[in-house]
């Protein structure tokens, strides 16, 4: 009857668990929200809905620039992470074929000692940004 | 005199069965699991005890007593207090916010952080997805979490969590990288993402002494990705007022703040099962296997949480370019080390005789 409904014997112990989990997490914020809902006064007013600016009045102007001093760093991000991820996934059947991993080693050689060297000869950011701009 | 038992069976034996099934139902292993241990029961639990621990601590630290009053003993019922204070505050939207997205966004936060636990395991078969993948399923799931937060602080349409939300994505770009390769080195000395399996591969020695650049690497990723001091700068409070968070009150921000605490720990007792052996350690007598697993891998990873939660203490907090410096021009650095030394020496131990850890 009701454990034929809730748990089908075809389902894997282990993935109506996680099933069951999951219902538990997804049902935990609105059981939140609806507690707040019958708890919490609601006296709206304008003031209580300004946004936040440390007691002075909000300038319409609601979008700061973004940093792009740091953009440089997004661009090696692009290349590391896929690097990283790869590195990752692939590291398992390198060690089942012995002959790849010693390529892979290879190239981990290369890029370790080219990070070194970069860490080493690269002049931090707040002195690259004194001198104004270029590496 | 009447027998418990007895008297359990013949009251389970006149219900209806509708409520037999449903009592079949909660004594089940997958709903003990799900709904108990380690499941949300515990975390969250878990996770009100470590926001009390913390205050409590963080509060010796700065030499004053913390929570008091609530609670008979050191104002252990503080938290739910709280809790309760948070629910009952009034649900404020500000004006101009993109209202769908900065409501979800909390929910999606909350759901993601304790999503974080099915796949953590708590002793062997205390776990609620066993998977030949673990670590990959808990990193898919760890890698969605800087969304809702990105997302929170765009909602916002605001200065300071406009502020908060560029930083973080600075900062969680440069952390994501070393955190792969330190854990690609676990993999590579474990040669599985089992992490029942690669607990079980620390029998002889703990991977945090056989790795130990790996580990250091791993303690400082942890620190960034779940923004505790001195990685803080995305909601660096006093400077720019509460980061992404600023515009968040009551029961958004309570869920926020659950959502990080839960993200803490996981990654805390992530990092007991991949450095520090996970559940073994010495039997505990007269307490069955099943119940001093627990015991270990929740000791262990409460001291790591002391660990992070000492160093907002002690620590000042680094500035954008100095959290940027270290990621990318240290961390990355000595994670690469660290995997070559870990290739290295598995390299030596597939074509040799000599294993020189199992």
């Amino acid at each position: 009857m009701l454990i034929d409904v809730l748990s089908p014997a075809a389902l894997d112990t282990a993935l109506w668990t996680l099933l069951l989990y999951l219902i538990l997490t997804i049902i935990a914020p609105p059981i939140f929200y609806i507690v707040s809902v019958l708890i919490a006064p609601k006296k709206p007013s304008r003031v209580k809905r300004m946004l936040f600016e440390s007691g002075q009045t909000p300038i319409p102007t609601r979008v700061a620039p973004f940093p792009i001093e740091y953009f440089p760093y997004v661009i090696i991000y692009i290349a590391y992470a896929v690097f990283a991820v790869i590195a990752f996934i692939v590291v398992l059947d390198m060690l089942r074929a012995g002959e790849s991993l010693i390529r892979g080693l290879l190239i981990l050689a290369v890029i370790t000692a080219g990070s070194i060297y970069a860490s080493t000869q690269l002049p931090s950011l707040k002195q690259r940004l004194e001198r104004g701009g270029g590496g | 005199m009447i027998d418990p038992v007895q008297a359990f069976v013949q009251l389970y034996s006149s219900m209806p069965p509708l409520i037999q099934e449903l009592i079949r139902f909660i004594y089940s292993e997958p709903f003990i699991k799900a709904a108990i241990f380690p499941g949300a029961l515990f975390s969250t639990l878990l996770g009100m005890f470590a926001v009390w621990f913390e205050r409590k601590l963080f509060a010796r630290v700065s030499l004053r007593i913390g929570p008091l009053h609530v609670g008979k003993v050191a104002g252990v019922l503080q938290l739910i207090a709280d809790a309760i204070k948070f629910l009952s505050k009034e649900r404020i939207i500000p004006e101009g916010v993109n209202r769908p997205l900065f409501v979800l966004m909390p929910c999606l936060a909350l759901i993601l952080s304790l999503l974080l636990y099915a796949f953590l395991p708590f002793g062997a078969g205390w776990i609620i997805y066993p998977s030949e993948i673990g670590l990959l399923l808990f990193f898919l799931v760890a890698a969605l979490s800087p969304i809702p937060i990105v997302l929170a602080g765009y909602a916002s349409r605001s200065k300071y969590p406009f502020i908060g939300m560029s930083r973080i994505a600075l900062q969680l770009f440069g952390y994501e990288v070393p955190l792969f390769l330190a854990l690609t080195g676990v993999v590579l000395s474990t040669r599985t993402l089992n992490l029942e399996k690669i607990v079980e591969a620390q029998a002889v020695v703990p991977l945090a002494v056989t790795q130990v650049l790996g580990f250091i690497v791993f303690i400082i990723t942890l620190l960034a990705e779940t923004e505790r001091l001195p990685f803080d700068i995305p909601t660096a409070e006093g400077e720019i007022v509460f980061g992404w968070q600023t515009e968040y009150s009551g029961v958004y921000f309570l869920m926020i703040q659950l959502a990080m605490f839960e993200k803490v720990l996981a990654f805390c007792f992530l990092g007991a099962i991949l450095y520090l052996g996970g559940w073994l350690g010495p039997p505990i007598p007269g307490l069955p296997e099943s119940i001093s697993a627990p015991f270990w891998i929740i000791l262990k990873g409460l001291i790591l949480f002391t660990f992070v939660a000492l160093l907002r203490g002690a620590y000042p907090r680094l500035t954008i370019e100095k959290v940027l410096d270290l990621g990318w021009k240290y961390l990355i650095p000595l994670a690469f080390v660290n995997l070559i030394i870990t290739a290295g020496i598995s390299l030596i131990s597939e074509y040799s005789a000599i294993t020189l850890w199992p």
